[in-house]
């Protein structure tokens, strides 16, 4: 077997933060060394809490899972319990971690799994990049042992919680920008492919009908997402949002992008948390610092979720 | 044949407005009412003298008004990189025919909508400056406007800054109020007009027309073809033409409608033209996004403009 990648997974777990979650604990080449919670779908205080029990479901909880910023840089806090529910798992019941609460801040213990990871350490962050942006600021030299960072986060086109803002971005612009800024390759999985990547109402019925603990939790978890968006989204079921930049660590062939500058608006009137990149402009950033994923083999990844899903 | 919409051209020529000009003239479906000049491609005295010597190529007759000196409110910037030191680098033009009109452009406008009996569609291929300073002043004339239809912004991207579109940028609160001024806007962007390439072998044809608007039209695509051939364009992408084609031939174009806002702040964004392509705001469209072209029968259209101009010379 190839190398595993060493890996730190920043989330405000939510639904498809969970799915992910799940996915990437059956990726064999995965080794997760940490999981930081962010408040953004929901409360940090739930996020915390849904990370751990959802290792618990993984039968992982050797994973450490520590606790994050209770809020953005420099706005306030705007969650989205419509989609995930109040608690952040779609009312979905888990029965509660046994792993003792580990009380090191997020940033701290990123910092620690980087040092120990000699440079090959990658982060797939998921929620809003608060945690990050913290952790740049306290240790600078982060910037240096970071390998990659691949962020589920906004858009070349378009937007969802603003014609121009996609929701982990605009969530927190500011820390957005700092990680964009901070010289660490960004692989930046948008709306651009997330939106390609979705389960319809049946596909998750088909999940559901494995009766194992994980599939019916993705059933029951996943009831309101699929509500809301049969209701108001732009695509007729749930995108995998956060399982893409996962799949992206292993499974690279199966997404195409390209390499672009990309700095995040902070100040627009109604353009901020807009990722403006210079893909498709004469003018071109002075630097390329991102990879922006474009394209993806959305029917093979939904099997590959599938399988590891149903493997539990 | 349908009585001829009467249109007002606003305009910073530019290679490309000049095109759009020479496409508006030809064509009998359009009757030139007035012709005002924009602050933009170059300096308000230069578009103003090159769309008087224009339409002394073309044998337009309407009435020709100097536009406003500069942006609303924004500082001044113009594209001298690609259209050159004059605005309109390239083939010897006549000298002016006609005499500029005493008015200013925003008022020869109200003057047009004041007098014409059916609604006009005012064609504006630079910066909204004159549009939105007539819509300001005269608030009672927007129903007299058909449409503005507008080469400006894009959806999908700019060009002047990675978000914004040089025209929108020059004058970015003029774009916010035409946008958000309930007259219907149709806008031809980037998402269009990059599509809207014409090759050097389409000059070719264009020249082989033969007759002196054919000569100038062919010179003006190929220095405008030089500028983007240097930035990586397979061909020139005629930007303003397309605000008339589009008009003229909507078949040839597929178009949305969208709420579409203008960008006026923003450290990235400022100029940019957001659209609501998921419908997040619940507004309603006000703009019809013009965003893609049948690039063949747009150049066709553009051959057969030039045909029009058969035995009509004038001195250079």
């Amino acid at each position: 077997m190839s190398e595993r990648i060493p890996v730190w997974i920043d989330t405000d777990a939510g639904v498809d933060d969970a799915m992910a979650l799940l996915a990437a604990g059956r990726l064999d080449k995965l080794d997760i060394r940490g999981i930081s919670a962010v408040a953004g779908n929901v409360e940090v205080s739930h996020t915390f809490d849904n990370a751990r029990k959802v290792c618990r479901l993984m039968g992982r909880e050797d994973i450490p899972v520590y606790r994050g910023a209770e809020r953005p840089l420099m706005k306030p806090l705007n969650t989205a319990p419509l989609v995930h529910g109040v608690d952040g798992l779609g009312g979905a019941e888990l029965p509660p971690s046994e792993a003792p609460v580990l009380t090191l801040p997020a940033w701290d213990a990123l910092y620690a799994a980087a040092q120990a990871a000699e440079g090959e350490l990658q982060v797939a962050a998921i929620g809003p990049l608060t945690n990050l942006a913290i952790a740049f600021g306290k240790y600078p030299r982060l910037k240096k042992l970071l390998k990659r960072i691949v962020i589920m986060g906004g858009a070349a086109k378009g937007g969802n919680v603003t014609p121009a803002a996609e929701f982990n971005i605009y969530g927190d612009p500011h820390a957005a920008q700092a990680v964009f800024k901070s010289g660490v390759p960004v692989v930046m999985c948008g709306l651009d492919v997330t939106l390609q990547v979705y389960f319809v109402r049946e596909e998750i019925r088909e999940i559901g009908r494995h009766d194992t603990p994980v599939c019916r939790f993705i059933e029951e978890s996943t009831k309101l997402v699929l509500a809301f968006s049969e209701r108001v989204g732009s695509q007729p079921g749930m995108c995998l949002h956060d399982s893409c930049p996962i799949l992206f660590l292993t499974h690279p062939q199966l997404f195409s992008g390209q390499e672009a500058g990309v700095y995040v608006e902070t100040r627009g009137a109604i353009t901020e948390g807009k990722t403006v990149t210079d893909l498709w402009s004469d003018k071109q950033f002075p630097e390329k610092n991102a990879f922006v994923v474009l394209g993806a083999d959305a029917p093979a990844i939904k099997k590959l979720v599938c399988g590891l899903l149903e493997s539990y | 044949m349908k009585k001829p919409i009467p249109v007002i051209l606003d305009g910073d020529p530019g290679h490309d407005d000049a095109i759009a000009w020479m496409l508006a003239k030809a064509s009998p479906e359009l009757d030139i009412r007035a012709v005002t000049s924009a602050a933009g491609n170059q300096t308000i005295e230069k578009t103003t003298y090159n769309a008087r010597r224009v339409c002394a190529l073309l044998g337009i007759s309407a009435p020709i008004a100097m536009g406003c000196p500069g942006p609303l409110l924004a500082d001044p910037i113009t594209a001298g990189n690609i259209h050159g030191q004059t605005g309109l680098d390239g083939p010897k033009l006549p000298e002016p025919t006609r005499e500029l009109s005493s008015l200013t452009a925003v008022e020869l406008m109200a003057k047009t909508l004041q007098e014409s009996a059916e609604s006009v569609t005012i064609i504006a291929t630079g910066p909204q400056t004159n549009v939105a300073s007539l819509l300001l002043a005269h608030p009672e004339l927007k129903e007299k406007i058909g449409r503005i239809s507008i080469m400006g912004g894009g959806i999908a991207t700019g060009n002047w800054t990675p978000a914004a579109e040089f025209n929108i940028l020059a004058d970015p609160e003029a774009a916010d109020i035409v946008f958000s001024s309930g007259v219907l806007v149709q806008m031809c962007g980037l998402d269009v007009t990059e599509r809207a390439l014409v090759f050097p072998e389409d000059f070719q044809r264009i020249r082989a027309v033969g007759n002196q608007v054919a000569g100038v039209v062919s010179e003006w695509l190929e220095f405008f073809y030089k500028f983007h051939r240097s930035i990586g364009y397979a061909g020139a992408p005629v930007h303003d033409p397309c605000a008339v084609a589009s008009l003229l031939c909507p078949e040839l174009f597929t178009m949305q409608d969208l709420y579409v806002a203008v960008e006026t702040g923003g450290e990235y964004c400022r100029g940019m033209t957001v659209g609501d392509l998921h419908g997040r705001t619940g507004h309603a469209p006000n703009v019809r996004c013009v965003l893609d072209v049948d690039r063949q029968g747009f150049v066709d259209l553009l051959v057969r403009a030039v045909r029009a101009y058969d035995g009509w010379e004038v001195r250079v």
